[in-house]
């Protein structure tokens, strides 16, 4: 704990969690020294001659009409070259460590949509939606490699305790590793907006150690339908846009929606039975209903096989019964 | 400051004086003003297609056995009748600049009318080249549907859709400039007939002259690109 | 219409030969359809505070509503519309034209010697298209308003079901109205300037705002085509940027932040003239190191083109490409230091009035000094990659556009009020909306630093509760911010009604722009003005013990030098 107070000893960074927090954080230690240097030497000088040297007459001539001091811009190009070429140096070598993966490292995988985050551990099945896990769970001391990739827009997969952050792009595979120092549980976010349920993409990540990690703690799946119904609200990312409660977020709220009528866009009225759900999950531009303002009519996500199986909306449309 | 006489250039015999504007102190002041505010414009110009090629080249480095293939479906003899379209009328309006500046009203109608004929050749060369593909179900974006030989063409070949977003974008865009420049052109001819543009006064027909060569120019590179891809 | 003709008494002056551009002609027309740069200018003056005060009154909102972590007053879709539009607001109607368009305009061509812009036409021109774009802006917001974020990354973009389209539309229109301002300038320093000043007898301010202009042009045309690109997008999904059609959002970033990181410059070396100016000014001396401000201003527009991919350090570019990235900005950063010592310098042993221009020029010495600051940290790489799109970026371009730009652009208005429209406002009462403008950027900004250091992603409709105490003091110090824009509001307005008349010379410029009667002639100067003597020199200034200046050699004719 001493080496982290060195590190980080104005308390400006979240606790670190990883070994690139032992790279990260003196550099910015020493950019907050130099900074608050010269930021006091700035103000210290410009406010005494502004004091010393204030008009106290309105002909008061100026003290000195020098314009200019070879040896005096030098000294002030010089200085500022050096310390940003230090920093430039110290910067890329802390970057090139978050480059370059470790051979021992666990596979894991993740895909990103609006507004969820899918994390397959090792031994998953990265295929089986079932087995997607709502957090992440990593061993202490041993390095994780993450694959990722995002099944709509951009997103940014955000661990501030581990100071890694990688953008989530369509259509390529971007890869995030870091080896955690410290038990624990640290939040997790998206860093890159991505629409209505930006801010609700917060996950938890769990540094556990290897007799917790052996037990496999991410899965856990309920024996009921509606138990796992409820699993999968969260873990697709139903909830970033339906609550439960009367508080319309984005889409139609699921308390009560079991049964409930209503109307849709086309003028149609529909019942929420088993296959109107099911149809809004698999298609959901056919059935928008109607009242909501055009920016969020088209938010909901359509959603494959291979992204929810039909047991999981099975399960989704039991729980769905349960809520009143 | 207000108060100083107008300028007038030195006019020829039947054609209209022009007036220096106020602020101007010469002519020739003026006349430089114009001249480099007009290739500034041209810089935006090159910048804003600047940024078309750069997407064509990303793009041909990711998919170019597509670009291939989609440039082999151009007829690359109507575009080359093009370029030779393009170069001939750059070279008559560059002699319509040099008829200005020579008070020769007859030439610079002359000029000018063939260099318009010129440009609507190329234009209508790039409608039957854009109706038939058009005709094939080959359209920009989700108006890409192709049909016939051509789904035989691609089939198989990733994102032949990208290429023909850029064939579209990039001549539309330069199509585009083609059609202004004929309204230039057309509104010069028609100030001619009127004697506005002589020895002491011709700015207008040469800086609708560089227009026109800076259009002809980002044509030479789409040429090559486009339809003699490698 | 957009503006007034106000209403002050510029009866004529013992040395008055003709009536002031204000008075010359009158009426709804004579300003609608002018073609002199003053009142072009000034018309955009009151087009761009208007943007300035809505956009100011979303970021309002913004800060209201997250006072608590699930957000206090919208869904989420309208609080992404909110702060999309704050953004579009401030930078594209506000910051990139207000120096240049607004005060620039109405000094560029006095500076200069010159009797108006050397393309008036286009000047008017690029005012009515900017006029359009902030009538489509306003036509989205009526539409179903946009809420992709000022940046416009795509695949959002263009998923989104908002107005995209006609935002694009306003983004291409306004783009042009900055190109011809630019590229208006740019040929009236070349040609306009008057007799006997050289390149480096002109005022610092025209070197700032050259610099500005080869940026605009060279910059937006890259602007024009990407939303161009992306309304294609709109219209039937040509997919360029679409990863569904073969396409990179990433070529969409790299097209953005092509023109969008000059942009920065383009909104903050035109404030950094400005300063040069009041600053030289209000200490009645000479600038210091004046040959290396100038070319500092030219070698950031030179870098400032080599270094945009610094904003996507985290979206997968190769280690080298990151290398060249991180290294061209830590070079950006020494000539914007170079720039503050000499300000500094200026103002050591200068005869220094403290008076509201000069208030406003200090407080942006400071802010500036720490936008710049921690602007080196976001060039770190590794550093980079904790703070990228957390509020400490947010806090870093707020320190330097708004912190910044926004001051510099009030601390111009103050210097040239008086030149502007003949009258003072209350300086009392701009003093203390000084102080409280600079306390209340720091209290709302200091704690943004800090939460984003501790890793709150910016653009969060709620976020988790160890920040709140953090976003509490952060809305306390934008209300303070408010109370300190109103003040200034409503001071310079009761001026143009109530205020004093201001002398010939109010502080005490030397600058062409001080040489013509205040305010201008309708062609600015009395006689055609000849450059003789130096550049930045008080010694030709008498100044009474009231603190009346007058130059010595022509008292009466607001003449540099002889006419020859």
């Amino acid at each position: 704990m001493t080496l982290i107070a060195f590190q980080d000893p104005l308390g400006q960074l979240p606790t670190p969690a990883s070994t690139f927090a032992e790279e990260v954080d003196p550099l910015f230690t020493f950019l907050t020294v130099i900074s608050i240097f010269f930021f006091t030497l700035i103000l210290v000088v410009l406010v005494y001659s502004a004091i010393r040297y204030r008009r106290r007459r309105p002909d008061q001539p100026p003290a000195s009409q020098m314009t200019h001091n070879t040896t005096l811009e030098v000294v002030w190009t010089l200085i500022p070259t050096v310390i940003l070429m230090v920093t430039f140096a110290w910067g890329l070598k802390g970057n090139l460590d978050q480059q370059i993966v470790p051979a021992d490292a666990r596979a894991y995988t993740v895909e990103a949509w609006k507004w969820a985050w899918a994390f397959h551990h090792p031994g998953d099945d990265p295929n089986n939606p079932q087995t997607a896990a709502e957090d992440l769970y990593c061993e202490i001391g041993v390095p994780v490699r993450i694959t990722m990739t995002s099944r709509d827009v951009l997103h940014s997969l955000y661990i501030p305790a581990f100071r890694v952050k990688r953008d989530v792009v369509p259509g390529v595979r971007q890869i995030l590793w870091f080896r955690p120092t410290e038990l624990g549980t640290y939040d997790l976010f998206c860093a890159e907006y991505c629409g209505d349920g930006h801010s609700l993409m917060r996950r938890k990540v769990h540094v556990v150690d290897a007799e917790t990690f052996a037990k496999k703690p991410w899965i856990d799946i309920p024996q009921t339908p509606e138990g796992r119904g409820e699993k999968w609200y969260t873990q697709a990312g139903c909830i970033a846009c339906h609550s439960l409660t009367d508080q319309i977020t984005v889409g139609p709220v699921f308390k009560g929606i079991w049964m409930r009528p209503g109307q849709l866009q086309s003028g149609e009225s529909y019942v929420a039975d088993a296959d109107y759900i099911r149809n809004s999950i698999r298609n959901p531009a056919s059935q928008l209903v109607a009242g909501r303002p055009n920016w969020v009519a088209g938010a909901m996500p359509q959603f494959t096989e291979a992204q929810l199986t039909d047991e999981q909306i099975d399960d989704l449309i039991a729980w769905m019964k349960t809520l009143k | 400051m207000s108060g100083h006489a107008t300028i007038v250039t030195p006019t020829p015999e039947g054609f209209r004086p022009h007036a220096v504007a106020h602020h101007f102190k010469t002519a020739e002041q003026e006349f430089q003003a114009g001249k480099l505010g007009f290739w500034l414009f041209l810089a935006t110009e090159i910048m804003l297609f600047g940024g078309l090629f750069a997407a064509y080249f990303l793009y041909h480095g990711v998919y170019a056995e597509t670009f291939r293939v989609g440039g082999s479906t151009l007829n690359w003899h109507l575009g080359a009748f093009n370029t030779v379209l393009l170069l001939t009328s750059s070279w008559t309006m560059a002699m319509a600049v040099r008829a200005s500046q020579l008070s020769n009203r007859k030439a610079l109608i002359g000029f000018l009318s063939l260099t318009w004929l010129c440009a609507a050749g190329f234009m209508v060369v790039k409608y039957f080249e854009y109706t038939y593909k058009f005709s094939h179900g080959i359209g920009p974006g989700y108006f890409f549907a192709p049909e016939g030989h051509y789904a035989e063409l691609f089939a198989g070949l990733p994102f032949p859709n990208l290429y023909f977003a850029l064939y579209f974008t990039m001549t539309g865009i330069h199509g585009l400039h083609v059609l202004v420049g004929m309204g230039l052109i057309a509104w010069l001819i028609v100030r001619s007939s009127k004697g506005h543009f002589h020895s002491g006064f011709y700015t207008p027909v040469e800086l609708v002259g560089l227009y026109w060569h800076v259009v002809d120019l980002i044509w030479i590179f789409l040429f090559p690109l486009l339809y003699l891809v490698p | 219409m957009t503006t007034h003709t106000p209403a002050i008494e510029t009866a004529p002056s013992a040395t008055r030969k003709e009536p002031s551009y204000l008075d010359v002609t009158k009426g709804f027309w004579s300003w609608a359809g002018t073609l002199d740069h003053k009142r072009i200018g000034i018309m955009y003056l009151v087009g761009v505070t208007a943007a300035f005060l809505c956009g100011g009154l979303l970021a309002l909102l913004i800060r209201l509503h997250l006072w608590t972590p699930e957000g206090m007053l919208f869904e989420n879709g309208v609080y992404n519309q909110v702060f999309t539009l704050h953004g579009v607001f401030m930078v594209f109607l506000f910051i990139i034209p207000a120096i240049p368009a607004s005060i620039g305009n109405f000094v560029l061509p006095l500076m200069l010697g010159a009797p108006d812009v050397a393309l008036p036409r286009l000047n008017l021109a690029s005012f009515y298209l900017w006029l359009v774009g902030s009538i489509l802006t306003v036509y989205s917001i009526i539409t179903g308003a946009v809420d992709t974020g000022w940046t416009f990354y795509t695949p959002y973009s263009i998923e989104t079901q908002t107005s995209v389209l006609s935002m694009g539309l306003a983004i291409f229109v306004l783009g042009f109205s900055s190109i011809f301002t630019g590229l208006n300038f740019i040929v009236t320093i070349h040609k306009m300037r008057a007799r006997g000043q050289g390149w480096f007898k002109m005022p610092l301010f025209c070197w700032a705002i050259y610099a500005t202009s080869v940026l605009q042009v060279l910059a937006t045309p890259v602007l024009g085509v990407t939303v161009l690109l992306l309304a294609f997008e709109h219209i039937y999904n040509i997919g360029i940027f679409d990863p569904a059609y073969g396409g990179d959002p990433i070529l969409f970033q790299h097209f953005f932040w092509f023109y969008s990181h000059p942009a920065v410059y383009i909104m903050i070396l035109p404030a950094m003239g400005v300063i040069s100016e009041v600053v030289s000014v209000h200490s009645r001396k000479p600038l210091f190191g004046y040959k290396l401000i100038a070319f500092s201003s030219i070698s950031i527009a030179v870098i400032s083109f080599l270094v945009w991919g610094h904003h996507m350090y985290t979206s997968g570019q190769s280690e080298f490409v990151m290398m060249a990235f991180s290294f061209l900005t830590m070079l950006v950063a020494i000539p914007t230091a170079i720039k503050v010592f000499s300000w500094v310098a200026t103002i050591w042993g200068g005869s220094v009035a403290l008076s509201a221009p000069m208030l406003y020029a200090i407080s942006f010495i400071i802010i500036f000094t720490i936008g710049g600051l921690t602007g080196v940290f976001l060039g770190a790489l590794s550093v980079d990659i904790h703070l990228h799109d957390t509020y400490f970026v947010v806090a870093h371009f707020h320190a330097v556009m708004m912190g910044s730009t926004a001051l510099a652009f009030f601390a111009g208005i103050h210097h040239w009020w008086p030149k502007m429209f003949g009258v003072m406002y209350d300086e009392r009462l701009a003093k203390i909306s000084a102080v409280l403008i600079l306390i209340g950027f720091n209290v709302t900004f200091l704690p943004q630093f800090k939460m984003g250091s501790l890793g709150m992603p910016r653009r969060y409709a709620t976020y988790v509760e160890q920040f709140q105490i953090y976003h509490q003091v952060s809305t306390v110090g934008a209300m303070i911010l408010g109370v300190g824009f109103a003040l200034m509001l409503g001071y310079l307005l009761h001026s143009l009604v109530a205020g004093r008349r201001a002398r010939a010379n109010e502080w005490g410029g030397v600058t062409l722009d001080w040489h013509t009667p205040t305010p201008p002639n309708l062609y600015n100067f009395d006689d055609e003005p000849v450059m003789a003597g130096k550049l930045y020199d008080y010694t030709e200034l008498d100044i009474s013990p009231t603190g009346e200046a007058t130059f010595k050699a022509h008292k009466s004719t607001a003449t540099v030098g002889s006419k020859a």
